[in-house]
C-alpha cells in the first residue's frame, strides 16, 4: 500500500510521458494519479490504529544485504497526516498548474516525480532509504525552478540545490557514523537500542543530522535559499516547497534527531529555542521590507517555521503536538497563500505590491481566499493556525517563559503584515490598469476550496489531526522522559 | 427551553452568517431577512434563558474539544446573571441596529455581505459573554475583533476605511497578545482554563500573589485594548469609517463592551490584586478626561460620539477599579442603549444631511427632524446623567462606589468628568438642533423614513427608563442585588445625598451653562478658551499627538528596524555568507577544472567527496 502511494506518481509519470497524446491528456492523467494517491493516503490515515505505537502498514524487504540496507516503509500517527497533506497538495499543485503551456508534459512529469520523493521521506524507516528519497526530490525541484520559474530562476535554483546538497552531505556523514556505530540503518532498531557512538561524540552526530533539517526547515541563519527559491519557482513548486518540503525538515528533527538522541536534544534545547525565537521575529520583521508578494509570503514562512522549532524545543507532549499541528496547518495555509499569489501574478501580470491595489472589486473570490488564508496565518481562532500556535505556546510557556513571550510578539507582527498586505493588494480604489481582469475560474477555485476546507475543519474540530500527532509523538515524548528532565 | 440551550443564541447567528455569506445573493432581501430573523430568534430565546436562570440559578455546561497529552481543552459556557445581562444587551441592540440597517444600507452593492457580517459579529459577542473558560474567551474575543475589522473596513474601496480597520485590529491585537500571555501565566500556575477552578484556587491562596498581580495586569491590558482605554483608545475614533449603524453596534453592545465585561468577569481575581485595581481606576479616570476633552473640540458628529464613548468606558473602568463591579455593568448596560440611540440618531441626521457629518454645517434641525430630536434629547440627557433617565442611575452608582472605596479626591475628579460630559452634550445638542441652520443641506433636511425611526423609537424606552432596573420593586431587589459579585454580597441601589445632589446639580448646571455659552458665542469652540489657552486647543485638535507618536513608532522603529534587518539579511547572511561561499567554491571548481562537467555528476561528486572527507576526519580524529 505504501509502496503504491510512494511510487504511483513516479510510475504514472513515466507512463504518462510515454503514452499521453496531448497536453490535455497529460493534465487529466496527472490529476487522476494525484487523486488516486490522495484517496490511498486518506485510507491509510483513516485506518491507523492509534493505540499501537509501532509503525503500521509496514513493508520491509532486505535490499542491499551487504550493508544491511532495507526497503522499510511504515506509517504512524506522526507521518500519516503528513502523508495526507502531501496527497492533498499534490492534487492542488496539479490543478493550479492547469494553465501551464510551456513544455507541459515535462512539467507534470517532474511534478509527479517530486511527489514521489516527498512522500517517500515521510514513510521511510530506514536511514539510507530516507536519504535517497531526500535526495530524489532535489532534481525535479531544481528543474521546476530553473525551467518554469521567473526572475533570477537559474541563480535561485542553483542556490537551492547547492545549499540542500551540502547540508545533506552532512546528514549522510551523520548517518554513516550511526551505521558504523550500530551496524544498521534501521531507524526503529536505532531508536530502541541506541548505539554508543564510537567515532565522534553523540552531539556531533546530532548536529550533522540537524544541519540538513535546519536548512530545510529553514532555521535562521540557514534560510536565505528559501526567499529566492520560493519567489522564482512556479506556483506549483512554491506550493510543494512551502507546503510539504519545509515540513520534511521538522519531520526529520522529530523522527531522527530527537528520536535517536533524546539526551542531546535536551542538552541543546536552549540553543534550539534561541534559534526559534530569532527565526520568528527575524522572518516577521523581514516581511515588512518585501515588495514582491511571493517573497513576502516566503519570509512569513520563515517566521512560522520558527514556531515549529519553538514547539519542538519545548520537548513536551503539548508543545511538540503543537509543532506538528503547525506543520500541518502551515502546509495548507501557506500553500494557499502561494496559490493566491500565483493567481494574482497570472491575472495582473505583476507581483510588485506597490503596483497592485483595489483588486477586490475585480476578484472578490480571490480576495476572500486571501483573507481566509491570511487570517489563518495570523492565528485567528476557528482556523487551523490558531490551534497549532496555542498548543505551541501552552507547551513552551512552562519551559521557556521569556522566549515564548518574545515569540508571541510575532503574533502582532503577523497581524500587521497580513493586513497591510491585504490592504495594499486588494483594498483601496480600483486601478484602471486592472479594469479588465477577471476572477478565478472553476479549476483555479477548486484547490483553493480544498485548502479552505482543510483549514476550517482542523480549526473547528482539531481532534481529526491532533489525536494522530499526539499518538505519534507519544513514544518520542517517552524517550525524552527516559532521557531525564 | 432553558439555559442549557443558551448556546443556541450564538449558534443561530453563526448559522445565519454562513448561509447569508454563501448564498446571500439568492435569498430574499439578499439574506438580510434571514440575518434579522436569526438575531430576532436570539432575542426571543434570551427571555427564556433569563427566566430559567432567574428561577433556577446559574448553570455551567461544557464538552471536550480536543486534547494533547494531559491537556484537555474544553468548550464550555456558563449561564449566570452577568451573562444574561450581556445577552440581553447584545441581542436587543443588535436587533435594533440590523432593522435600522435594512433601510439605511439600502442600495449598497454589498448589502447581503453587510448582514452576514452583522450575524458574525453578534454571534461572536454572544459566544464571548457565555464563555466559561479563558481559552474560549480568547477565541471569541479574537472573533469579535475580526467582526469589527470587517465591518469597519466594509467600504474597503476607501483608503481611510481600510486603514481604520487595520488600525483597529492591530491596536487591539497588542492587547490581545497581552491577554494571551496573562492566560498562559494563569494556566502555568493552575493547570486549568476554567474560571471557576481558577477563582477557587485563588481564594484558597493556592496562587502566588505575584502570579495574580502579573496575570491581572496582563488581562487588564487586553481589556484596555478592546475597551479603548488610554493609551489604546486611538483606534475607536477612526473606526467611524464604518457605516454608522456599525458604529452604533461597536460602541454600544459589542467590541468595546468586551473589555469591561472581561474585567467584571474576572472580578474574583482582581479583588485579590489591590495594586492592579489602583491601576485600573487610574487608567479609567485618565480615559474619562481625555475622552471628554477631545469630545469637546471635535466637529464631526460621529467623532464627538466616539470620544464620548471612550470617556464613558473610562467611567466603567473607574468603577471596576473602585470595586463597583455592579455599577460598571449597569453603566455598560445603560450606556449601551443610550449610545446606540445616539448613533442611530446620528445616522438619521447624516442621512438627512446627505452624508455630511460636520456639525458646523448643521443647526436648527429640531424642527426639521422632530423624532430624531426627541431621541437625541433623551439619549443626550441620559449621557449627561440627568434624573430620571437611565444614565443618571448608572453614573450615580459609579460615583458612589468611587466615593465609597476611593475617597473624596477621586470622587471630585469623577464629578469633574461628569461636568465635562454635560458640557459636550450641551454643545452637541445646541450646534446640531438649535440656533439657525448653517447650510443649505441643514435647511432642506428631511426626517428619516419610518424604517429608520422605528428602531430609534424602540431604543428610546430603555434609554429613558432603564433606571427602573436599579430600584427595588416587588420581588425584585434592584440591580445591585440581582447581580451579585462574590465576595461582596448584594448592595441595592440607594439615593445617597452626598452623591445625588452634587452630581445632579453639577451636571444640570453645566448643561445649562453649556447651552447658554453656545447661544451667546455661537462658535464651535468657545472663543474664551481659544484666546486664553490656545496651546490646549492645539493639543486637543491634534488628539494630544498620540497618533503622531504611534505613527512615528511604526515608521521609525518597526520599518527602519526591518530595513536594517533586511540589509543585514542580504549583505551579511546572503551575499557575504552564502554567495561568497558559492563564489569561492566555484572558483576552486574552475581551478580544479571540474567546471564543465554536467550538473548531476558534479552533484554526486560533491556529495561523495564531502561525505568521505568528513568520515575520514571523523575516523582519524576519533
Amino acid at each position: 500500500m505504501l509502496t503504491a502511494i510512494v511510487f504511483l506518481p513516479a510510475v504514472g509519470a513515466i507512463l504518462m510521458a510515454l503514452l499521453a497524446r496531448s497536453d490535455r491528456q497529460v493534465r487529466f492523467l496527472s490529476l487522476l494519479i494525484t487523486l488516486s494517491v490522495l484517496v490511498l493516503a486518506l485510507v491509510v490515515w483513516a485506518t491507523i490504529d492509534l493505540d499501537d505505537p509501532n509503525p503500521q502498514w509496514v513493508q520491509r524487504y532486505q535490499w542491499i544485504s551487504a550493508f544491511d540496507v532495507q526497503y522499510f516503509l511504515g506509517v504512524d500517527g506522526l507521518s500519516a497526516p503528513l502523508l495526507g497533506l502531501t496527497g492533498l497538495l499534490g492534487v492542488a499543485a496539479v490543478l493550479i498548474s492547469w494553465g501551464i503551456k510551456h513544455r507541459t508534459r515535462e512539467f507534470f512529469f517532474w511534478l509527479l516525480i517530486l511527489q514521489t520523493g516527498i512522500t517517500g521521506v515521510f514513510v521511510s524507516l530506514d536511514l539510507l532509504l530516507f536519504f535517497m528519497f531526500w535526495e530524489v526530490e532535489l532534481i525535479p525541484m531544481f528543474l521546476l525552478i530553473s525551467i518554469w520559474g521567473s526572475g533570477r530562476r537559474e541563480y535561485s535554483a542553483m542556490k537551492f540545490l547547492l545549499y540542500t546538497m551540502l547540508s545533506s552531505a552532512l546528514m549522510l556523514a551523520g548517518m554513516l557514523v550511526l551505521y558504523f556505530s550500530a551496524g544498521t540503518f534501521d531507524m526503529i532498531a536505532l531508536r530502541d537500542a541506541p548505539p554508543s557512538i564510537a567515532l565522534i561524540t553523540a552531539p556531533g552526530v546530532f548536529f550533522l543530522l540537524l544541519a540538513a533539517f535546519a536548512v530545510k526547515l529553514p532555521v535562521w541563519p540557514f534560510h536565505t535559499w528559501l526567499p529566492d527559491a520560493h519567489t522564482d519557482a512556479p506556483t506549483a513548486a512554491s506550493v510543494m516547497l512551502a507546503g510539504v518540503m519545509l515540513k520534511m525538515g521538522a519531520y526529520g528533527i522529530f523522527r531522527i534527531c530527537i528520536s535517536l538522541f533524546p539526551e542531546v536534544a535536551r542538552d541543546y534545547s536552549d540553543l534550539l529555542v534561541t534559534l526559534a525565537v530569532v527565526s520568528v521575529l527575524y522572518g516577521a520583521v523581514m516581511v515588512f521590507r518585501q515588495h514582491d508578494l511571493k517573497r513576502l509570503i516566503a519570509y512569513s514562512s520563515i517566521s512560522h517555521m520558527g514556531f515549529v522549532l519553538l514547539g519542538i524545543a519545548s520537548l513536551g507532549q503539548v508543545g511538540m503536538t503543537g509543532a506538528a499541528m503547525q506543520m500541518f496547518a502551515h502546509g495548507t495555509i501557506t500553500a494557499m497563500l502561494f496559490m493566491v499569489a500565483g493567481l494574482v501574478y497570472e491575472k495582473a501580470h505583476t507581483r510588485h505590491i506597490p503596483d497592485l491595489g483595489g483588486l477586490a472589486s475585480r476578484m472578490p473570490l480571490l480576495t476572500i481566499a486571501f483573507m481566509i488564508a491570511g487570517l489563518a496565518a495570523l492565528g485567528l481562532p476557528s482556523m487551523s493556525g490558531f490551534v497549532a500556535e496555542i498548543l505551541i505556546f501552552l507547551g513552551s510557556f512552562g519551559v521557556y517563559r521569556e522566549a515564548t513571550i518574545l515569540a508571541m510578539f510575532g503574533l502582532v507582527l503577523s497581524a500587521g503584515y497580513i493586513l497591510w498586505t491585504a490592504q495594499r493588494v486588494f483594498f483601496g480604489p480600483e486601478k484602471p490598469r486592472f479594469a479588465a481582469i477577471g476572477d478565478v475560474t472553476l479549476v483555479e477555485a477548486a484547490p483553493l476550496a480544498g485548502m479552505i476546507a482543510a483549514i476550517m475543519v482542523v480549526g473547528i474540530y482539531p481532534s481529526f489531526v491532533t489525536d494522530f500527532f499526539d499518538a505519534g509523538l507519544a513514544p518520542i515524548v517517552d524517550l525524552l522522559g527516559a532521557a531525564g528532565g | 427551553m432553558g439555559m442549557e440551550w443558551a448556546w443556541l443564541l450564538p449558534a443561530v447567528c453563526t448559522g445565519a452568517f454562513v448561509v447569508v455569506a454563501a448564498l446571500g445573493r439568492w435569498l430574499p432581501g439578499r439574506g438580510s431577512l434571514l440575518a434579522i430573523g436569526a438575531i430576532g430568534t436570539a432575542f426571543v430565546l434570551f427571555w427564556f434563558v433569563m427566566a430559567d436562570v432567574v428561577g433556577n440559578g446559574p448553570g455551567s455546561f461544557s464538552r471536550a474539544w480536543f486534547d494533547s497529552g494531559d491537556l484537555t481543552v474544553r468548550l464550555g459556557m456558563r449561564v449566570d446573571k452577568l451573562a444574561i445581562v450581556m445577552l440581553g444587551l447584545v441581542s436587543a441592540v443588535s436587533l435594533a441596529v440590523q432593522v435600522y440597517s435594512l433601510r439605511y444600507m439600502r442600495g449598497d452593492p454589498r448589502f447581503g455581505w453587510y448582514f452576514a457580517l452583522h450575524s458574525l459579529f453578534a454571534a461572536s459577542m454572544l459566544a464571548l459573554v457565555l464563555a466559561d473558560n479563558l481559552l474560549v474567551f480568547y477565541i471569541t474575543w479574537e472573533l469579535v475583533g475580526l467582526g469589527s475589522y470587517l465591518l469597519i473596513g466594509f467600504w474597503w474601496e476607501r483608503r481611510s476605511a481600510s486603514e481604520a480597520a487595520k488600525k483597529a485590529f492591530i491596536t487591539t491585537r497588542i492587547g490581545d497578545v497581552a491577554l494571551l500571555i496573562g492566560i498562559l501565566v494563569l494556566f502555568k500556575a493552575t493547570g486549568t482554563f476554567e474560571l471557576s477552578q481558577i477563582f477557587a484556587m485563588a481564594q484558597a491562596g493556592e496562587i502566588s500573589q505575584t502570579t495574580i498581580n502579573l496575570s491581572t495586569v496582563l488581562i487588564f491590558i487586553g481589556a484596555a485594548g478592546k475597551s479603548a482605554q488610554f493609551p489604546f483608545h486611538v483606534w475607536l475614533p477612526d473606526a467611524m469609517e464604518g457605516p454608522t449603524p456599525v458604529s452604533a453596534l461597536i460602541h454600544a453592545a459589542t467590541m468595546v463592551a468586551a473589555g469591561v465585561y472581561l474585567v467584571a468577569r474576572m472580578a474574583p481575581l482582581f479583588v485579590l490584586a489591590p495594586g492592579v485595581l489602583d491601576l485600573v481606576a487610574f487608567i479609567g479616570l485618565t480615559t474619562v478626561f481625555i475622552g471628554a476633552a477631545l469630545a469637546m473640540v471635535q466637529t464631526d458628529i460621529k467623532r464627538i460620539l466616539a470620544y464620548s464613548t471612550i470617556s464613558q468606558l473610562g467611567f466603567m473602568m473607574l468603577a471596576l477599579g473602585s470595586l463597583g463591579f455592579t455599577a460598571a455593568i449597569f453603566h455598560l448596560l445603560a450606556h449601551g442603549f443610550f449610545k446606540a440611540l445616539l448613533f442611530l440618531g446620528a445616522g438619521s441626521i447624516i442621512h438627512a444631511m446627505h452624508e455630511r457629518q460636520d456639525i458646523r454645517e448643521m443647526g436648527g434641525l429640531r424642527s426639521r427632524l422632530p423624532a430624531t430630536w426627541v431621541a437625541f434629547v433623551i439619549a443626550g440627557l441620559a449621557l449627561a446623567g440627568i434624573f430620571p433617565l437611565s444614565g443618571f442611575f448608572s453614573k450615580d452608582d459609579v460615583l458612589f462606589s468611587v466615593l465609597d472605596n476611593r475617597g473624596v479626591v477621586w470622587f471630585a475628579a469623577g464629578l469633574i468628568g461628569s461636568v465635562l460630559t454635560a458640557l459636550y452634550v450641551a454643545r452637541l445638542l445646541y450646534l446640531v438642533f438649535l440656533g439657525e441652520p448653517r447650510s443649505q443641506a441643514a435647511r432642506e433636511a428631511r426626517e428619516a423614513p419610518l424604517g429608520m425611526t422605528l428602531p430609534v423609537m424602540a431604543l428610546m424606552a430603555p434609554a429613558a427608563g432603564l433606571g427602573l432596573l436599579a430600584l427595588a420593586w416587588g420581588d425584585y431587589d434592584g440591580f445591585g442585588s440581582f447581580l451579585v459579585f462574590l465576595p461582596f454580597g448584594s448592595r441595592p441601589f440607594e439615593f445617597h445625598g452626598a452623591v445625588f445632589w452634587p452630581s445632579l446639580a453639577l451636571a444640570f448646571s453645566a448643561f445649562l451653562m453649556g447651552l447658554s455659552m453656545y447661544r451667546q458665542t455661537g462658535g464651535v469652540a468657545p472663543a474664551l478658551v481659544r484666546r486664553r489657552i490656545p496651546w490646549l486647543l492645539t493639543a486637543l485638535d491634534n488628539k494630544l499627538y498620540l497618533d503622531h507618536v504611534y505613527q512615528w513608532t511604526v515608521d521609525h522603529v518597526v520599518l527602519v528596524g526591518s530595513r536594517l534587518v533586511a540589509l543585514f539579511d542580504r549583505a551579511v547572511v546572503n551575499d557575504a555568507g552564502v554567495d561568497a561561499t558559492g563564489r569561492a567554491t566555484r572558483w576552486s571548481g574552475l581551478v580544479l577544472r571540474y567546471h564543465e562537467t554536467g550538473l548531476v555528476s558534479t552533484y554526486m561528486l560533491t556529495i561523495a567527496v564531502t561525505a568521505m572527507v568528513i568520515v575520514l576526519i571523523v575516523i582519524t580524529t576519533g
